[in-house]
């Protein structure tokens, strides 16, 4: 089954391993800090984190033109890398405490985040993919475009609840925009910054 | 670009207004690192009562119910405390007030606890650092009831250990006294010592070799060998209790 073993290598291991490798990191990271007793190393890990997050953002802003410049496909591995280093120190940040409630809405809605991108990366990039391939095969087989088409509506139907992904990944956004704006507000009216 | 549907953006905007109502009504919950000590709970869900907006939690919030010269002596609704504390030293005898340098009166992450800071004592006024009685008690123990020495000599003012001991200010351990503690201190007891616990210096074989020198004063072994490599001064012992009282 060399088809299924491609889909694994390609899709299914970098989409798990990638979450995988952010979660174990930052427990990783967390851990060291505590074994070292540098826990206040952790407490500013969130300003690097936010503005690494707050980076990757030009791809969005570049996508719904907000901005016109920088390359679209090269704005999209940026996006990827600058929100996925964000999240791990972010999630370094959070550690495993469970206190204030709107920190911990702020870094689920973060992590769902970040699901639903890495979901979208890879499921989106595979449904293209397979669909290409099954209808490069029908047309070798000479298929009218009429049949073609219907032989497909069910992939069509998936790919188009696939890219649906991108109407999630957006309100998951504002939903963790809010909640890191409330954490963010709620730190500098009330710490000393000393 | 698609327009987006407005009733996402209320959706996020009401998001916005109940979390910033749940986060005056509930802060405890919703913003608070960590529930308060015991003596503040009241205070819980009065976040201002300590912090000062976009500045903190400040000393003088914390002396306008905490007088400095009342912490130990008083408490804040006026009841005297009967017996002095060491809060009195604590509070009263550092070179600065900056409460916050060790209370954090929100208790640490249930999972480790750790958010009290540890006291410093370069805090302390130099001359009652340099009193560990005025807070610290003498230990009791055998190590140290009879211990005349000051407390720094072999405790650093980080933590109580490891601590240093420098034994060849007493008797040099060479390579043929590398033997455990209890050859020479019988029952964990480091006021006394004995010579006598190992083969090679019974008392029968001790007292022969040191009468034959005419020393008859051999019992306190380390006044004259502190330092087993090096031989004792000639005609020391029989100074003191040797041939001069014969």
């Amino acid at each position: 089954m060399p088809l299924k073993a491609r889909l694994f290598q390609r899709e299914v291991l970098p989409f798990v391993a990638s979450f995988a490798l952010l979660a174990a990191l930052a427990l990783a990271l967390d851990g060291l800090l505590h074994l070292f007793d540098l826990l206040w190393v952790g407490r500013w890990l969130g300003i690097p984190g936010t503005l690494l997050i707050i980076g990757s953002t030009a791809y969005s802003l570049r996508k719904r033109k907000l901005i016109r410049s920088g390359h679209p496909a090269k704005l999209l591995r940026w996006h990827e890398l600058l929100a996925w280093l964000g999240s791990l120190l972010v999630l370094v940040h959070a550690g495993v405490h469970f206190n204030a409630i709107l920190g911990w809405l702020a870094v689920w809605a973060m992590l769902i985040n970040v699901g639903s991108g890495l979901t979208g990366k890879f499921l989106l990039d595979r449904s293209r993919r397979r669909m290409e391939e099954a209808r490069q095969r029908m047309r070798a087989r000479g298929l009218p475009e009429g049949e073609l088409e219907d032989q497909l509506y069910w992939d069509s139907l998936t790919f188009d609840a696939v890219k649906q992904w991108r109407v999630v990944h957006f309100p998951i956004t504002l939903a963790f925009a809010v909640l890191a704006t409330a954490h963010i507000v709620a730190t500098f009216l009330f710490w000393g910054w000393q | 670009m698609k327009k987006r549907p407005p009733i996402l953006w209320i959706v996020v905007a009401l998001n916005l207004v109940v979390l910033v109502a749940l986060v005056f009504a509930y802060p405890h919950l919703m913003i608070s690192p960590g529930p308060l000590v015991k003596g503040h709970e009241e205070l819980a869900t009065d976040c201002f009562a300590c912090h000062a907006a976009w500045r903190g939690a400040s000393t003088s919030r914390c002396t306008d119910c905490h007088a400095v010269a009342d912490v130990g002596v008083k408490t804040t609704k006026g009841v005297p405390i009967p017996s002095r504390t060491v809060e009195v030293s604590f509070h009263q005898e550092l070179i600065e007030q900056d409460c916050m340098a060790c209370h954090s009166d929100h208790q640490g992450p249930k999972l480790t606890k750790r958010s009290r800071k540890p006291f410093s004592h370069a805090l302390l006024k130099v001359a009652v650092k340099e009193q560990c009685s005025t807070c610290h008690a003498a230990p009791k123990d055998t190590v140290h009831r009879a211990v005349k020495v000051e407390c720094s000599q072999c405790h650093g003012d980080k933590a109580w250990k490891p601590a240093t001991f420098d034994h060849d200010q007493y008797f040099v351990l060479d390579r043929d006294h590398q033997a455990s503690c209890e050859t020479c201190h019988k029952n964990n007891d480091y006021s006394r010592y004995t010579c006598y616990g190992c083969h090679e210096h019974s008392e029968a074989k001790v007292r022969a070799e040191h009468l034959k020198e005419g020393i008859r004063d051999f019992q306190k072994c380390v006044e004259c060998h502190r330092d087993p490599r090096v031989e004792p001064e000639k005609g020391r012992g029989r100074d003191r209790g040797g041939r001069k009282r014969d």
